[in-house]
């Protein structure tokens, strides 16, 4: 008898104990910086919430990280081998986290999933995120430039379309100046990547490159916003402002009539209210050189990946989770709630059926590049601030546009052996003629 | 009880370990940071290669470089002068009695209690080409077209060092403030008996009197200028294009920017070595004072 009361104690701790055990949940951590008030980070709550229901064993984190500190975060977390196993990365960066094995080769489980899932993202989306051949990360959400307009104040000043090309740009911006006292046209030149990028859509359109900075094409268009500073049709303070968003203040202000900037302001400065008051705000896509060219802007925006150092149990789960966030029924609900633009082909199509205005952006996003691939990959923020450093020179008068370029052109040179500079800069140059429609 | 001395060592162990952890060891961590060719992929990857003072090489030799490090010197020269020749007659000034004294006394201290992110922006919008020093410059008619002060080549680093002078005064200010609470008042009273005037009595009597206080003012002032970061990086990023670095802006932009840790970290080490110079320089000034009073 006493022998089986002992048999039976110890059955019922085993019971108890696997019990315990089974509760000890598996943990996911998903690491981002979007904003924990904003509609993208909301949809990534809603979304572990599911997912923890559908996997009662799992437990999914969500850490926000600062924009700013995301990047020293992950280069400690690669140190010490504790990178998170989703984590979110800044697209520009993707080249060169794939290159120092921050993130997991997926290829296999895309090809699981299907291959036309992959190829339904769009083609710079998929460039970025992927190297040699092998899949690392998905992009989810991107973002371009385009012409924001105060449709009222153009009218004030007499005229009726936005502008189309640069010189209708300048010819625009003269009318609203006499007529108005006001600057016709702003775009952010700060000392950060902000710089660069939106620099890139006037240097792309006219066929210029990031690595052949001192040719025609990128000098014309350093002149052509040098000349909209010089004649005080944008003022010389989009040096110092400290990003995008203040260039919308403005906006907002009815101290510009027209800028440059990106859709994500629709979840930022110009939410609905502030639409509403405003009542004339419009999107056209980016003036270009000459009439019947392309618009050819950067696009923005994020990208999930597995980390590399993902304890092979987990693999599963967070490939599981990954896959949910990156299909096209997600990818619609956060970009709708994000302000952000799809980058997969079937889900851009049903965006515009929800938010009309973005429909410039959708359109220039077809054509988009990827920032790195058109600017040397994993040397790309230095090739960057080499850009932004001689924009502003040219726009303060410190130097001429074509002394400001030949200068960076050096610099930018002087990056790379002669082969890989070679080599990247016939691949700028490949993929901008594509973009360019040559 | 008297500890036998071996544990009364024992009691050094929490500080010794407190600065090994957080002082020794990054200060270690970055100079051989220093030394390697560290960026974004091979910091990562753990394939950094040694490459002796390149690093410093480079770095010495690059004309960015070379204008930061004079930008540095003339935003701390000119930073502790007129801070400090501001705070002293304050200092002088509020060492008397006068009507609204408590209440002038705190508005002096503002500038310390607003956070940097503040001033800073304050001072980006002051500065700017449509702000308010050139929109009262324009509509007094003193001049035709707005200063450029933040957005030109030569006037920045003037404009982000006045911006400091009015952040540091404070500091000063409590310092010798405080100091000159401690001088006997007999002494200026037998003073004012032997007739002497006001200027006799602050320079033979509260300098002299003040010295250990100013150089400390000056020591810490040194100390806390040359490391500026945020009100630089807020009011200009170090630009426009590279005019208005400080050696702890570009070490930043560097290592963020463009992924140069290693290069980062080099211009880390000579600002190390410029602040230790400026403190034994002015340590050694203090030790010859001792010495010539004893």
């Amino acid at each position: 008898m006493k022998a089986l009361k002992i048999g039976l104690i110890v059955f019922m701790l085993v019971l108890c104990g696997s019990w315990v055990l089974a509760q000890e949940k598996i943990t996911i951590t998903v690491q981002d910086y979007f904003d924990p008030a904003g509609g993208m980070a909301k949809f990534i709550d809603e979304m572990a919430v599911e997912f923890e229901k559908s996997h009662p064993t799992v437990k999914v984190n969500h850490v926000y990280i600062p924009f700013a500190q995301l990047l020293p975060t992950i280069l400690q977390q690669s140190l010490t081998k504790t990178v998170p196993e989703l984590t979110m990365a800044d697209n520009p960066w993707v080249p060169q986290l794939i290159k120092a094995g921050t993130y997991k080769d997926i290829t296999e489980k895309v090809e699981e999933w299907g291959w036309e899932n992959w190829e339904d993202f769009f083609r710079g989306h998929r460039e970025v995120t992927s190297s040699e051949g092998r899949i690392y990360a998905f992009q989810i959400t991107t973002n371009n430039l385009a012409l924001f307009y105060r449709k009222g104040l153009l009218e004030k000043a007499g005229i009726s379309q936005p502008p189309a090309t640069w010189q209708e740009l300048k010819e625009q911006c003269k009318k609203i100046k006499e007529a108005l006292g006001i600057y016709g046209f702003a775009f952010c030149a700060t000392a950060s990547e902000e710089g660069t990028w939106q620099f890139e859509p006037f240097l792309w359109s006219n066929g210029g490159s990031l690595l052949e900075l001192d040719q025609p094409e990128a000098i014309e268009a350093l002149q052509f916003l040098t000349d909209l500073v010089k004649n005080d049709y944008t003022p010389r303070d989009v040096v110092t402002v400290s990003g995008q968003g203040d260039v919308t203040q403005w906006f907002i202000n009815a101290e510009v009539a027209m800028m440059v900037n990106g859709n994500w302001e629709f979840g930022w400065h110009l939410t609905e209210d502030v639409m509403q008051e405003l009542g004339d705000v419009e999107v056209a896509t980016l003036p270009v050189p000459q009439e019947g060219m392309k618009p050819v802007v950067p696009f923005g925006g994020e990208c999930f990946g597995i980390s590399s150092n993902i304890d092979p149990a987990k693999y599963d789960l967070a490939w599981e989770f990954l896959k949910a966030l990156a299909s096209p029924e997600s990818m619609l609900q956060a970009n709708i709630k994000h302000g952000g633009l799809p980058t997969r082909a079937s889900v851009a199509e049903k965006i515009l059926a929800e938010r009309p205005i973005l429909k410039p952006f959708l359109e220039q996003a077809q054509y988009a590049l990827p920032r790195p691939l058109v600017g040397g990959i994993d040397k790309y923020p230095d090739v960057s601030s080499t850009v932004w450093v001689a924009v502003q020179k040219a726009l303060t008068e410190m130097l001429t546009p074509e002394e400001a370029l030949k200068e960076a052109a050096k610099a930018i040179r002087e990056l790379f052996s002669p082969e890989e500079y070679e080599m990247y800069r016939k691949m700028a140059r490949e993929l901008l003629n594509e973009a360019m429609g040559k | 009880m008297r500890l036998s001395p071996w544990k009364s060592y024992l009691f050094l162990v929490p500080a010794l370990v407190y600065v090994g952890v957080f002082g020794v060891y990054p200060l270690a961590y970055n100079f051989l940071l220093s030394l390697k060719d560290v960026t974004l992929i091979t910091y990562i990857g753990g394939t950094s290669q040694w490459t002796g003072f390149a690093n410093y090489v480079e770095t010495l030799q690059d004309p960015v470089f070379q204008r930061t490090l004079t930008n540095t010197l003339i935003f701390t020269g000119l930073s502790l002068l007129f801070q400090f020749i501001i705070g002293f007659l304050l200092a002088l000034l509020f060492n008397r009695s006068f009507p609204l004294k408590g209440l002038l006394q705190s508005l002096i201290m503002v500038p310390w209690v607003l956070p940097i992110i503040v001033s800073g922006s304050f001072f980006r919008w002051f500065f700017s080409d449509r702000g308010m020093v050139n929109g009262f410059l324009l509509s007094w008619g003193l001049i035709e077209k707005p200063i450029p002060w933040i957005t030109s080549q030569q006037w920045p680093i003037f404009s982000v060092t006045m911006a400091n002078i009015w952040l540091g005064i404070p500091f000063n200010f409590v310092l010798l403030y405080t100091g000159l609470r401690g001088i006997p008042l007999e002494l200026f009273e037998s003073a004012d008996i032997d007739g002497a005037n006001w200027w006799q009595r602050v320079f033979f009597i509260t300098i002299p009197l003040l010295r250990p206080v100013i150089i400390t003012t000056l020591t810490l002032g040194c100390i806390f200028t040359v490391k500026v970061f945020d009100l630089v990086w807020i009011i200009t990023q170090g630009g426009p294009g590279d005019v208005s670095h400080l050696l702890s802006t570009l070490s930043y932009s560097l290592a963020f920017n463009k992924f140069h840790f290693g290069r980062a970290s080099a211009v880390l080490v000579i600002m190390l070595v410029l602040i230790t110079g400026l403190t034994m320089l002015l340590n050694s000034i203090r030790a010859e004072e001792e010495g010539s009073l004893g």
